[in-house]
């Protein structure tokens, strides 16, 4: 297996909507100016794009018409992508195979959403209540299944019943993702908690509070994607890929599962940190999807950082925090700063690649691990991404 | 009857044998004859031989809590009392599959992995009637097949 070119891709243009409430364009109109913003960002032009990978999120729009809204011509790759919140990851990958192999040179990667609406709770975006319910399924949603939180707060307590996980640990997360975001201009929420501030917020669904649960976002976010040669002579410092993954655990259902305990990142973390030639011991920094506290403590546990069933005192360590020995989720994560799906631990993670995070960048940035997560822990990618050249050792 | 908060539980003509069995206090699931494999109600076909033709069957309706969770609902903007938080789980039945559920008359300090559970229906005034799991004393489980 040749091994040589795997590093040979880069990040090289990062471009970000304003993003919160945002309440006025389209999706797409998000996404194009998310494109339009990476590319300059690049130090490029639209005319050097031939690929374009779009993905959405609750909004189902846009598609692979955002090619004919940013008048492409001539692409040689083109398609939607949805592996959920795994989907960033998995684009970027694409993005990178398709420039190693030749198919394309210049790919953007776009995610784009608007859920929220105005006057309405921002919870009720990813929320279904309704007079009558339909079918078996009907039943279930019926008795209290009705959004996704019922779903990971029993993934969260089967943890906890196995383990002794405690809601306070949970609370560390939040704690030490606030105090990021305090740090990021970009962030929504970075008025500092304390872990009493999160035990005394109200239940969701127990055992998650309201800072457990990650906010609402409108907005867009988009990469470029090139060679590193090429990037290497472009507007900004490349942020090289020097590893992907991904891992789909399908945990059926029934007798034997593992559901809420191991997550696809048990497979996604040892596929690209062994592409990336790296084990958890070197990687610098964690942007973890963090649609829950209990993501981030679970996903820790999968990539390595810490034993199986351990993720919660070693949240509790600090070790997370400013100035902790695994800074996570450093502009705030999803938790404080913005949602976009899997755009969130990438887009800060190109941010802390180029040194340019300001306030809150960290010492150490030679290995950087972006996980994404969908569904209910289903669907995982993991990126590896560096400031340096795939193979420099620090 | 258990206060739901909810709406009105309808049929939706693909689990029709579901409200049959539970109007009757039976719950129905569904099973490979080819494989001898128990599958959720909601199951489209065998995960093991690929068989499309899974047929309804009556489960014993015992069941194991594998975890649980109380949904409580948003603070109504005008103060008014929200609805009663729901005891959420998931259970494994003895015959295997896990289902999403509603737990009634437990006390959540005695809840534990591995908890027994027997199913029952409840049923509203108007619609169909739908599952829940109570404790069960472990010492006298219900009779799988009581009633065929
Ligand atoms: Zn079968």
């Amino acid at each position: 297996m040749r091994t040589d070119r795997f590093g040979q891709a880069a990040i090289a243009g990062l471009g970000m909507t304003e993003l919160g409430k945002v309440y006025g364009p389209s999706p797409r109109r998000l996404a194009a100016q998310a494109v339009r913003a990476a590319v300059a960002d690049a130090g490029l032009t639209l005319d050097d794009v031939d690929g374009l990978l779009v993905s959405h999120g609750m909004s189902g729009s846009p598609g692979i018409e955002l090619a004919e809204t940013l008048g492409l011509r001539d692409l040689r790759l083109l398609t939607h992508m949805n592996a959920f919140g795994a989907t960033a990851g998995a684009m970027v990958s694409y993005a990178a195979m398709s420039v190693i192999s030749g198919a394309a040179d210049t790919v953007a990667c776009v995610f784009a959403d608007a859920p929220l609406k105005p006057r309405q709770p921002a919870g009720s975006a990813y929320d279904s209540a309704a007079r009558e319910y339909y079918g078996f399924t009907g039943m279930t949603a019926a008795l209290g299944f009705r959004s996704v939180n019922a779903f990971y707060a029993l993934a969260a307590q089967r943890h906890m019943a196995r383990y002794g996980t405690t809601g306070e640990q949970l609370g560390a997360i939040a704690v030490a993702t606030r105090r990021w975001a305090g740090m990021n201009p970009l962030a929504q929420m970075r008025e500092p908690i304390t872990v009493d501030d999160h035990q005394n917020s109200r239940w969701v669904v127990e055992p998650l509070r309201l800072l457990d649960c990650c906010l609402v976002s409108n907005g867009a976010v988009a990469v470029v994607v090139t060679s590193a040669d090429r990037a290497r002579d472009l507007a900004r410092p490349p942020v090289h890929i020097w590893g992907w993954g991904q891992g789909h655990p399908g945990h059926r259902l029934e007798r034997g599962s593992e559901f809420g305990l191991v997550t696809g990142a048990a497979t996604s973390g040892p596929v690209a940190m062994k592409m990336a030639g790296v084990t958890a011991d070197d990687i610098d920094v964690c942007e973890l999807y963090d649609c829950y506290t209990y993501t981030v403590l679970v996903s820790l546990e999968d990539y390595g950082f810490c034993a199986k069933g351990e993720g919660g005192p070693f949240a509790a360590s600090g070790a997370l925090a400013p100035g902790g020995s695994l800074p996570t989720n450093t502009g705030g994560g999803q938790l404080s700063a913005y949602y976009m799906w899997g755009m969130t631990p990438l887009s800060e993670a190109v941010v802390q690649a180029r040194g340019h995070a300001a306030e809150r960048q960290v010492t150490k940035n030679d290995v950087i691990l972006v996980s994404g997560n969908g569904g209910i822990l289903d669907h995982h990618s993991t990126l590896i991404l560096s400031p340096q050249p795939r193979g420099h050792r620090p | 009857m258990t206060d739901t908060g909810f709406g009105v539980l309808r049929r939706d003509g693909r689990t029709d044998a579901f409200f049959d069995g539970a109007a009757a206090d039976q719950l129905m699931i569904k099973w490979c004859p080819a494989c001898d494999r128990w599958f959720a109600p909601d199951a489209s076909g065998c995960t093991d031989c690929g068989g499309p033709e899974l047929v309804w069957a009556r489960a014993g309706g015992q069941a194991t809590l594998v975890s649980w969770a109380v949904s409580h609902a948003r603070p109504r903007d005008d103060g008014s009392p929200a609805p009663a938080p729901a005891m959420l789980a998931l259970v494994e039945l003895a015959e295997g599959p896990w289902l999403h559920a509603r737990l009634d008359g437990v006390d959540a300090g005695l809840l534990r992995e591995g908890l027994p559970l027997a199913a029952a229906f409840e049923h509203p005034g108007e619609g169909e009637a739908y599952l829940v799991f109570r404790p069960t004393t472990g010492e006298e489980p219900a009779d799988a097949h009581r009633g065929l």
